[in-house]
Formats: C-alpha cells, sequence, structure tokens
C-alpha cells in the first residue's frame, strides 16, 4: 500500500470480492478473476472525445469477426487448384447461408481495412503515439501492414479470374526486388510460374502464418495500451484555472490508474476529468461495434461476395483488377515503367513510406501534442493521406475508361 | 463529305462576337460561382474552428462576412447563370443547347435539383445567421450541407464540360456520361481550384480593406500583447482583446484576413498541378487533338503563360509569407526568402518555350526516342518534356515547404499582428489578380483547344450539328 | 549454467532451422519439370496477323495437377520467320491481346503496348514479350509443321 490511492482501490476490490456469492467466490478463489476483471473494467478513460476513441475496439471486433467467419469458409474451402473453385462454388450456390458467409468474409475485410484506417488517422491526430507509447504505434502500424497481407492473400484463394490474375500480378512484385527478386518469385510460387504450390503457401499464410503474427502484436498492442493508458487527445488536458502547474500536480496526485506514468511530459500526465472504463466507454464501443457488424451482416446479405469463372491463364479478354485498398498502389505501377524505376518506384519509395509511417514516433519526437502547433508533420501527412485518395480516384476513373 | 445544304452559321453577328459574349458571360458566371463553393469550405471551417475554441472572434466574423457576402453575389451570379442559359446559349447556340440536353439530360436534371437546395439554403443561412448565433453547430451543420449541394451541383456542371471534351463514344448511357474519362480529374481539379480561388479573393480583400482601414495610421504602432495566456494557436476572444483604438482592431482583422486566404491559396495550389497533370493526361488519351492543340500546337505559348501564371501564385504567396515573417522578426524568414527565390527560378524553368517540334514523330525523327537516363526525351511521366516534369515536382515540393514553414511559425507565436505593413498588402492584391487570371486564361485554352468541335468527335461549332444534318447520335460515325 | 543453456537452445535451434529452411526454401533447389507441349500445325497461320493457340502445359512443381493453357501467338513475318510469342505482359504478367483496331499487343492491366514484334514502345513494360522456347518440326507424311513448345520462357520476365 503505498499511497491512499493504493488503499483506497484495495478497499474497493475487496468490497467487490465480499459480494460475489459463493459459486463466484469458489472461483475467483482459484483464478483470481474478480481482480482481473475490476482492473479490466474499472480503469479510468479520458472523459472527452469518447466516441473517437471506438474506433480501437471496433478493429479488433472485426477482426475476431473475420476470424469467426473465416472459420466458416475453412469448413467447405479446399486449397487445391483443381477443388478450390469447385469447392467454393458449392459454397456459395448449394450451402444454406454459404453466400452470406462469403458475404460477411469480404464485407468485413473492406470494413476493416476502413477502421484501420481511419483508427491510424485519430491516433495521428491525437498525437498519441509521443513518448512513453511510441511502440503502441509500431506495433499499430506492423498490424495495419498485417492487415494488409491478410487482405491480398485472402484475395488470392479463390482461384477464380479474378484471384489467380492477383495472385500472378502480386507474386511478380516480389521479382522486381534487386538482387534475389527472381529467387524470391521462384519461392513463393514453386516454379516460374503460378502453380499448385503456390495456391498452398498462400493459404498456408493466410491461415496461420499472418494470423499468428497478428494476434501476437494485438496482444503486444493491448498490453501496451493497458500500460500507459489511454491518451485521449490534447483537449483531455486542457487547463482552465489561473494556476496551471498546481491544477496539473492536485490531478496527478488524484487520477485513477493506470495514469499517470512516470517520466512523461508533466503536462499530458493526467488528463483532467476521466470516466470508468465500464459502463461508459464500453457502451460506446460496443455500439460502434455492433453498428459496423449490423451493417457487414446487412452488406453481406445484399451485395454478397462475387465469384468470377474458374482460374483461366490462357484468357485474352479479363481485365485484371485490383482491390480497392491496392488501387494506390497500383497507379505507383502505372507511373513507374522501365526496369530500374520499378524496383525504386516500388520498393523505394513504398518502402520509405512505411518506414516513415511505422517509425513516425521517432521522426516527430517533440512533445507538442496539437496538430496545429506541428505543421511540419501533419502538411505532409495530410499531402500522403491526399495522395493515397487521390490516386485511388485515378485508379477507378482509368479502370472506368478502358 | 458534302457540303450541308442546310448548314447556318450561328445566329446574328460573326462567330466570333458571339463567341466573346459566351466567353464573358461564362467567365464572369465561374468566377462567382467558384467563389460561393470554396468560401462556403473556408465557411465552416472558420466557424468548426470557432467551435472547437468555444469561441474565437475573428473566425465568426469572417465566417459571418462570407455568409453575408453571398446574398447579393449568389442573386448577380445565378442570373447570370440563368441569362447564359436562356438568352445565349438558347438563342444564339440552339442546336447545339438542344442536342446537348438531349444527350446529357440526366446530368443537367440533377443540377438543378442541387440548384434549387442551392438557393434554399443560402437564403436561409443569410436570413437566419443572426439567429442562429447561439446554435453553433446548427450553423455548421447547414454550412455543410449546403457545401455537399455545392459539390453536387458543380459534380453534375462537370459532367457536362467534361463530357464536351471527352465523350465516351459508342453507348453513352447515364452512368458512362458521368463517369467519362476526365470527368473525375476534372470535379478533383475543380473542387481544389473552388477553395483555393475563394481563399484568393479573401487575400485580395483582406489586403484591400487593409489598405482602406489603415490610412493614416502608423503600420507596426500597437505593440503585440505580452504576457496574455495563448489558450490555443491565433485564438482571440473578445474579451481578450486589448484596449485598442477600433480603426487598429479593423486593420487587425483584415490583415489576418489577407494571410489566411493566402494559406489557403497556396496550400491547395500546391495540389493543383499533380491533379492538373492527370487531367491532362486523359484528355491526352481520350480527345487526342485538344490536347495536342493544348500542348504542341497554336495553343501551347497561352498554356506556357498558364504555367507561369501557376508559378507566380507560387512565388508571390511564398514572397508575402517571407515579409510578413521578416516584419514579425520570425527566426526562420530567411529560409522563406530562400524558397520564395527557389520557387521563382523554377518558375522560370518551366516556362522555357519549347525549343523544337515535338510530336512523337519528331522525337523519333530526331533520334531522341530513347530514355532520358540514355539521353534521350522519354521519361516515365509520359514522355513529357522533362525540364517541366521536374519543374512541376519541384513546383509541389517547394509549395508544401513554404506553407510548412509559414505555419510552423505562425503556430509558435512568431508572427505579430499587423505588422506587415501596407506596402506588401500589394503582394496580396497581386495574388487575387493572378488566380483570377488564371482561371480565365484557363477557360479560353479549354474551350479553343476543343475548337472546330462542341462535343470532341460529334459536333461542331459551323454548323451546330454533325454534316448530315442529323442530330448528333452518339457512336455514329457522320463527321 | 547461463552459457550453457543459450548453447543448448541454439543447438536446439539450428537442428529444428535445417529442415525447416530447407523445406521453405525447396522451390529454389528444385529443378522445375520440362516438357515438350504440342501446340499443333501453323500452316494457315497468315503472315503479319498474329494468332492465338492454346496449348496444355503440366505444372512444373509439386503434385500431378491438370495441366493449365497457355497462349502461344504465332506471327508469321514475310521473310519467313515465326514468333511463338507468349501473352504474359513484361511488366506485372497479365495477359496481353492483340488488338486488331491499334494493330499493336495490348496489356489491360497499365496499358502496355508492343508491336506486332513483340517489342515494347508504349506504357511501363520493361521488355518485349518473350517468346516460349520452342521448335517446329516438319512432318513429311502430312506436309504439315508442327509446333512445339516447352514450358519454359526463353526470356526471364
Amino acid at each position: 500500500m503505498r499511497t491512499v490511492r493504493d488503499a483506497r482501490i484495495a478497499l474497493r476490490r475487496a468490497r467487490a470480492r465480499e459480494t460475489l456469492r459463493s459459486g463466484y467466490r469458489w472461483f475467483d478463489e482459484r483464478t483470481g478473476a474478480a481482480d482481473l476483471l475490476h482492473k479490466g473494467l474499472y480503469e479510468a478513460v479520458p472523459r472527452r472525445g469518447g466516441w473517437a476513441y471506438t474506433l480501437g475496439s471496433a478493429t479488433l471486433a472485426l477482426i475476431l469477426l473475420q476470424l469467426f467467419s473465416g472459420i466458416f469458409l475453412l469448413l467447405d474451402y479446399v486449397p487445391s487448384v483443381e477443388e478450390a473453385w469447385p469447392s467454393l462454388n458449392y459454397l456459395e450456390t448449394q450451402d444454406p447461408f454459404g453466400s452470406w458467409v462469403r458475404g460477411l468474409h469480404l464485407w468485413g475485410a473492406y470494413t476493416l481495412i476502413l477502421v484501420i484506417g481511419l483508427h491510424a488517422l485519430r491516433t495521428f491526430l491525437s498525437a498519441s503515439y509521443k513518448r512513453p507509447r511510441e511502440l503502441n504505434w509500431v506495433t499499430g502500424s506492423l498490424l495495419f501492414f498485417l492487415v494488409l497481407g491478410l487482405a491480398i492473400t485472402g484475395a488470392m484463394l479463390p482461384w477464380d479470374q479474378a484471384s489467380y490474375w492477383t495472385t500472378v500480378v502480386v507474386t511478380n512484385i516480389l521479382h522486381y526486388f534487386p538482387f534475389i527478386g527472381d529467387g524470391l518469385r521462384q519461392l513463393w510460387r514453386g516454379g516460374s510460374f503460378v502453380g499448385p504450390i503456390t495456391l498452398t503457401r498462400t493459404f498456408a499464410i493466410h491461415i496461420w502464418v499472418l494470423p499468428f503474427l497478428l494476434f501476437t502484436f494485438i496482444g503486444a498492442h493491448l498490453y501496451l495500451l493497458r500500460r500507459h493508458g489511454e491518451f485521449g487527445a490534447w483537449v483531455n488536458y486542457d487547463t482552465t484555472s489561473d494556476d496551471p502547474d498546481k491544477e496539473i500536480a492536485h490531478r496527478i496526485r488524484t487520477v485513477e490508474p493506470p495514469y499517470p506514468t512516470k517520466r512523461i511530459e508533466r503536462r499530458y500526465a493526467a488528463p483532467n476529468q476521466t470516466d470508468q472504463f465500464f459502463p461508459n466507454q464500453i457502451f460506446k464501443d460496443m455500439l460502434v461495434s455492433v453498428a459496423l457488424i449490423a451493417l457487414i451482416f446487412v452488406m453481406g446479405r445484399a451485395a454478397g461476395a462475387p465469384l468470377d469463372p474458374a482460374a483461366d491463364p490462357a484468357t485474352l479478354t479479363y481485365v485484371p483488377t485490383p482491390e480497392w485498398f491496392y488501387l494506390p498502389l497500383d497507379q505507383f505501377l502505372v507511373l513507374t515503367p522501365g526496369n530500374p524505376l520499378i524496383a525504386v518506384g516500388i520498393f523505394a519509395i513504398v518502402g520509405i513510406g512505411a518506414l516513415a509511417f511505422m517509425l513516425l514516433p521517432f521522426l516527430d519526437r517533440s512533445t507538442e501534442r496539437r496538430p496545429i502547433r506541428r505543421p511540419e508533420i501533419l502538411i505532409p501527412a495530410l499531402f500522403v493521406v491526399f495522395a493515397v485518395v487521390f490516386l485511388a480516384m485515378l485508379g477507378v476513373n482509368r479502370l472506368y475508361s478502358l | 463529305m458534302t457540303a450541308n445544304p442546310l448548314a447556318q452559321t450561328a445566329v446574328g453577328g460573326t462567330l466570333l462576337s458571339n463567341g466573346l459574349l459566351v466567353a464573358i458571360v461564362a467567365l464572369v458566371h465561374i468566377q462567382i460561382a467558384t467563389y460561393i463553393t470554396g468560401s462556403c469550405t473556408i465557411a465552416w471551417v472558420s466557424e468548426a474552428i470557432s467551435i472547437a475554441r468555444g469561441g474565437d472572434e475573428r473566425h465568426d466574423r469572417l465566417a459571418t462576412s462570407i455568409v453575408r457576402s453571398w446574398a447579393y453575389i449568389f442573386a448577380f451570379g445565378s442570373a447570370i447563370g440563368i441569362f447564359f442559359v436562356m438568352l445565349v446559349l438558347l438563342g444564339f447556340w440552339g442546336k447545339f443547347f438542344v442536342a446537348l440536353q438531349q444527350i446529357t439530360f440526366g446530368a443537367f436534371f440533377f443540377e438543378s435539383i442541387a440548384f434549387l437546395v442551392e438557393v434554399a439554403l443560402i437564403y436561409t443561412l443569410y436570413a437566419n445567421w443572426e439567429r442562429l448565433r447561439r446554435y453553433r453547430r446548427a450553423r455548421l451543420g447547414m454550412l455543410i450541407l449546403l457545401n455537399i449541394d455545392l459539390f453536387w451541383q458543380m459534380f453534375f456542371i462537370d459532367v457536362v464540360a467534361s463530357f464536351m471534351l471527352t465523350p465516351n463514344g459508342g453507348d453513352a448511357n447515364l452512368l458512362d456520361q458521368f463517369l467519362n474519362p476526365s470527368n473525375i480529374p476534372l470535379t478533383i481539379h475543380r473542387t481544389i481550384g473552388n477553395v483555393a480561388w475563394a481563399g484568393a479573393v479573401l487575400a485580395f480583400a483582406g489586403a484591400f480593406q487593409y489598405l482602406r482601414a489603415s490610412r493614416g495610421l502608423e503600420p507596426a504602432a500597437a505593440p503585440a500583447r505580452a504576457g496574455a495566456p495563448v489558450r490555443s494557436v491565433g485564438a482571440m476572444d473578445a474579451d481578450e482583446a486589448p484596449a485598442e483604438p477600433p480603426e487598429v482592431r479593423e486593420t487587425r482583422h483584415w490583415d489576418w484576413v489577407g494571410q489566411w486566404g493566402a494559406i489557403w491559396v497556396v496550400g491547395l495550389t500546391t495540389l493543383q498541378p499533380w491533379v492538373g497533370y492527370s487531367y491532362a493526361k486523359e484528355v491526352q488519351l481520350h480527345a487526342y487533338p485538344a490536347w495536342y492543340d493544348m500542348m504542341f500546337g497554336d495553343l501551347s505559348n497561352v498554356f506556357l503563360f498558364q504555367l507561369t501564371l501557376l508559378g507566380t501564385i507560387f512565388t508571390v504567396g511564398t514572397a508575402y509569407f517571407w515579409r510578413r515573417m521578416k516584419a514579425s522578426g520570425a527566426t526562420h524568414h530567411r529560409r522563406q526568402g530562400v524558397i520564395a527565390i527557389l520557387l521563382a527560378v523554377v518558375t522560370l524553368f518551366a516556362a522555357q518555350p519549347a525549343w523544337f517540334a515535338w510530336t512523337y514523330a519528331d522525337v523519333v525523327a530526331q533520334g531522341l526516342a530513347r530514355p532520358w537516363w540514355q539521353g534521350g526525351l522519354l521519361n516515365p511521366i509520359g514522355n513529357f518534356i522533362p525540364y517541366k516534369v521536374g519543374a512541376l515536382f519541384a513546383l509541389v515540393f517547394l509549395g508544401l515547404a513554404s506553407v510548412t514553414s509559414y505555419m510552423r511559425a505562425y503556430s509558435r507565436d512568431e508572427m505579430k499582428p499587423g505588422r506587415v505593413g501596407r506596402r506588401n498588402q500589394g503582394l496580396l492584391l497581386a495574388l487575387g489578380v493572378v488566380v483570377s487570371t488564371m482561371m480565365i486564361v484557363m477557360g479560353v485554352i479549354r474551350e479553343h483547344s476543343r475548337q472546330p468541335f462542341l462535343i470532341s468527335g460529334e459536333l461542331t461549332i459551323q454548323h451546330q450539328q454533325t454534316l448530315n444534318n442529323q442530330p448528333s447520335q452518339l457512336g455514329g460515325t457522320a463527321r | 549454467m547461463v552459457l550453457g543453456t543459450g548453447v543448448g537452445a541454439g543447438l536446439v535451434g539450428v537442428l529444428l532451422s535445417i529442415p525447416a529452411l530447407g523445406f521453405l526454401l525447396s522451390p529454389l533447389f528444385i529443378k522445375n519439370r520440362e516438357y515438350w507441349v504440342t501446340v499443333g500445325p501453323i500452316d494457315s497461320i497468315p503472315v503479319d496477323t498474329p494468332t492465338p493457340l492454346y496449348a496444355f502445359v503440366p505444372s512444373e512443381q509439386g503434385w500431378p495437377t491438370p495441366s493449365q493453357p497457355r497462349v502461344v501467338y504465332i506471327v508469321k513475318q514475310a521473310d519467313g520467320q515465326t514468333l511463338a510469342l507468349s501473352n504474359i505482359c513484361t511488366h506485372m504478367q497479365c495477359d496481353v491481346h492483340w488488338d486488331q483496331a491499334l494493330t499493336q499487343f495490348l496489356c489491360p492491366c497499365h496499358g502496355g503496348l508492343y508491336d506486332i514484334l513483340g517489342n515494347n514502345i508504349g506504357g511501363p513494360p520493361p521488355q518485349p514479350l518473350s517468346q516460349w522456347v520452342h521448335r517446329i518440326t516438319y512432318k513429311a507424311g502430312t506436309g504439315e509443321h508442327i509446333l512445339e513448345i516447352q514450358n519454359k520462357l526463353e526470356e526471364n520476365i
């Protein structure tokens, strides 16, 4: 019991335990669940702006939805060049609710990418990546790349026309990597051309390798979040009195855990007003997640997932089209012809961009959190967002005008 | 191609005088409509900033003056638009307009619905602006609704404008028209340009009013407020304002309006080289004669002038930022000066005329059909003239650097209001004039490049129909 | 003690990784199976008219799977030379087709263009279209020239 605050918390937990009925008490004695639950549920979160903070939990909910709908697909799908399309066609046309399940998985993926992008944007604007939360941003950006990887490997599984040609193009990108490119392509494809080994390797990547990495990093991401507490945004750290130092000191003394973390800039150590995670923030989180999942259920039913005709490597009329979230990268391919430039365009520019994205907390080390006061970060970031959206729109335009 | 016995030229006067009438009316209409659309965006941004800060006098006043300015300007602009359609188009270009309506009726229909909504919203806002002063969020919501409506109105008229330049040919159903090749790039280009032009108008108005309000006043008389706690960057509460004479407060306000407009202009124009390039690319792919005219043909010198104007916007804007930073004693004002000089150099670079004829056949004939790193003239970004590509890249990055550098100084409270002085307002006035000229020149280029067609490859000016006197059936081969 | 644990763990790691890495990297070392596949007679194909013929090519690695169809564009030139072009774009390996209106090979992915001989003349592709490794045998009995291709391209694209 180091401080009065700790004593107060322990007392509250003890009281909570006493009120448990005997069955639960049996369970709690053996697992320590009550303490864990109490710590998890009654943590403090900043009060203002709660709706913006629901995006993170919405991302998690959507990932779990993908896991859930993926299992049902797994019950029918066979990762073989001969049987992949027939098995999915069977699922689509003969299985009850089969097309709905496929639709769930597809629209879940689209919504997940949208929400994870919005979540990244929100944490960027609120500067929640600054000390001591840098690793949170790094793990988060790795999660973003993993989700994109999952999306593209998933698209390569149905072995219909779209999926086959996506496989051809995506595995071909590797061969532009300097020196080892041809080897990388051969590795993934299992030969010079796309074949049966390509499909089984892609399948393994999609259902095991990437999800394993995904959940590892999700665990790290959530642990770090809990350790330092939800930052919120700069509006949660405004001072209203005439003596800001005194106000901040008072806040630091009285705020609920996990705030304040040590060796952090004093001003941003503790938010001015906090709520309990349960029920206030959880309610908002749940509302947004349920709304998104309901949307996915509706879209999955209404629009479903397309299934092109079976893969035909000898087609002369098919137009391979990237998924919407890869349109900006595809425009890079349009704009960078010629051998050295493709390597530069794809790997150098995109690689440097991805690295800058991941290492943003180390590029922007100032303690300033308000976006307007860090224009040297905000303006280039807005330009990049504009560039991505603009390239996507050009991609749509080009596709339609072919 | 037999002569068409029923062919007629445009009614009344020469082609030139009718063309001129259309040009003048259309250009006035465009400048007004563009201002309204762009200033709506600036208005709701100012309103949002004011709400976020719990009341900001300058942003409030700006939003109010923008909304108030709409009443007369919008009425006049609509009158011009209606006059344009009813009397000029229907009257002098009747056959063309009827043919156009038959093809793009859907677009006109949706555009007119958007216009009705616009009328309702603008006048409602104008009449109730003061009444809603305690319901800020309602104001913000209505402004955003208006902006959405204005966007759609522009989108539908862009469908018509882009269709005239790059019709899809063949089976042009509604969706094909809406997604004709140059529509999306044109819409993006105009959406950004709208706000940039509104910023230029604000810059001009700010400078003009500053000069009026500061007649007889010393520029740097009132010192900056020292010791006042600044809650957020640039915020200014009514009760925090020191005891300054009202004339000084007036000059401070207009000084701030001018630079706020300048930020919008320079910031958004930074995106335009890239967006404009993609628009020109679509024109090249789908209306090659028009593109050729613009880049290599009769209009190429005009286009070169246009590029010079673009560079001038950046240079003048950055020069203004530099003078401002210098007058306030900002730490990095020299950096801003360097950026301004670099922009001037890049502008000169981009404005170099072509040195010799530039069709692809000419390039091959000169033995230069090789990538530029092998000594030839082809380069990956569409075989453009190499130094122009470089100049465009440089303009974009220097423009970004200019705005970032200025915003940095501004956000660190290094800018002292009202210090920039009367002489430097001339830069803002020039900015407004240059942007306006650029819009006019662009209109001239666009309309002339398409000649002799009204709808590329389908309808000519001379006959306002295809040569066999049939209304144009898209997909028909009669030329 | 610490050192011993480290060495032991390292040893386990190395031992595990030998088969694992070996297996993962096997496509680099296993030789691709090569076949000659008959495409068909090419006598009736007109000069300067790229004509697509189809070849059914078995898989190069892994277990037996049904043969995949591949396109062979036969281009007979005036001087008697015959090209057996693949329709694999050298940019991203999309499906290229001969566009009669443009009299060029067009790749729909990013607008790559090739002339009748397969040289890359427009758009992003960095190399000309590669021919299949092929041979033309003359069958005296029927008087036909039969084209055969290997499941291998002449150039690395």
